[in-house]
């Protein structure tokens, strides 16, 4: 019932389509997609983006682009929100309400960095992680929260 | 939940190495061949939250392409496109236990890919007009048609690719050779193969049939027949 539907020539240029644009993929583009599944299993609460000072200007073509002005992150968690003014050499943090511990900051692929989070809940990280990265916050109440991805 | 193991919350500056999971894999399901994987995409998603890794690889394997084309249509350079790429699939796993709809994956994939494009455009534009007006106009994503044929073309070479990789080796060599740009000379196919011209014709269509009844493609066939009977 369906022999006559795609007609043969159709079907040949469909699939030398589909050949075509999965040969024009680099290999290393689908292994970096394979390794991200690595981060799967992290056992934390994901805090989500809900603001992001970049996105509002991009969001008002008519802004002024500062060249050197901090771009400022809100991310929410039920525990706690983390705020952050991403600068030109380091990130400014603070977790809010405050309470110590620590955090790491991981790129996707290397080596993650530690910083103290203090009794006012600040953090300093430097210089800034390559990116995309993530924060994860632990407070020495036992709480774990980790941001979604940022990219720079 | 390890991502430092240990008490020493001493602030240690140096580095973990890697990802926390990279340390406990996920185990490997026992059951089932380790073979090519034809599960719809919703199966595979929801193997992939149980921790399946070669379903994740099916996923990327399959989509890979899609995201692949939207940095293409996007013009981003290969660094750039690599960053997406990167993205959307961090993105992916960390959304996967809140997916609600699996099947809408491609569509989802399509999306963020778009925004990720986006995204890196507008920073490399900050960065190279100091202090210029930002114009976010030139996107070139005007109409959601041009989306929603993409995600549609995605999902129609995949289960292509797929069907072709199930066709007997026969097969696959024969329509390998037919697709070959510039096209092989019929002399040279019969040679190569060790048939008669003549039964190239018959044999390709025979292979085509086989591919049109693979179940992938079949579906998306019939899909396709309210939109007006084709008249080929």
């Amino acid at each position: 019932m369906t022999s006559q539907q795609w007609a043969d020539d159709r079907l040949m240029a469909e699939l030398g389509e589909a050949v075509r644009a999965a040969r024009a993929v680099p290999p290393e583009f689908t292994e970096t997609g394979k390794a991200a599944y690595t981060w799967r299993t992290v056992d934390a609460e994901l805090a989500a983006l809900t603001f992001d000072s970049a996105a509002q200007a991009a969001a008002v073509p008519a802004v002024r682009a500062e060249e050197a002005s901090p771009r400022f992150l809100t991310f929410a968690g039920s525990e706690f929100t983390i705020e952050l003014e991403i600068g030109a050499d380091s990130i400014m943090g603070q977790i809010v309400p405050p309470e110590p511990g620590h955090v790491d900051a991981c790129p996707a692929t290397g080596a993650a960095a530690t910083a103290e989070i203090d009794e006012i809940g600040c953090f300093i990280i430097v210089p800034l992680p390559s990116s995309p990265f993530r924060l994860h916050c632990h407070t020495t109440a036992g709480v774990s929260v980790l941001t979604t991805w940022i990219t720079l | 939940m390890g991502m430092v193991s240990g008490p020493g919350r001493t602030r240690t500056m140096q580095g973990i190495h890697g990802p926390p999971a990279a340390l406990r894999r996920p185990a490997r399901r026992e059951d089932g061949p380790a073979m090519r994987d034809d599960s719809p995409v919703a199966v595979l998603v929801s193997r992939a939250r149980d921790g399946d890794r070669q379903a994740w690889d099916t996923i990327v394997d399959r989509y890979a392409p899609l995201i692949w084309s939207i940095c293409r249509r996007y013009r981003l350079d290969r660094a750039n496109a690599d960053d997406v790429g990167q993205s959307v699939w961090l993105r992916l796993v960390d959304q996967l236990a809140l997916i609600r709809e699996p099947a809408a994956l491609p569509g989802w994939l399509a999306t963020t890919t778009r925004r990720e494009c986006g995204r890196v455009l507008s920073a490399a534009r900050r960065q190279e007009a100091l202090g210029d007006a930002v114009d976010a106009a030139d996107v070139p994503d005007g109409e959601p048609a041009v989306a929603e044929r993409e995600v549609l073309a995605a999902e129609r070479h995949a289960a292509l690719r797929e069907a072709f990789t199930h066709l007997p080796p026969r097969c696959q060599e024969l329509v390998g050779l037919l697709l070959e740009d510039p096209p092989v000379p019929y002399a040279d196919i019969s040679a190569k193969l060790g048939i008669p011209v003549g039964s190239i014709g018959p044999s390709r269509a025979r292979c085509l049939d086989r591919l049109r009844r693979y179940p992938a493609v079949a579906a998306l066939i019939s899909n396709e027949i309210p939109a007006g009977g084709d008249p080929e």
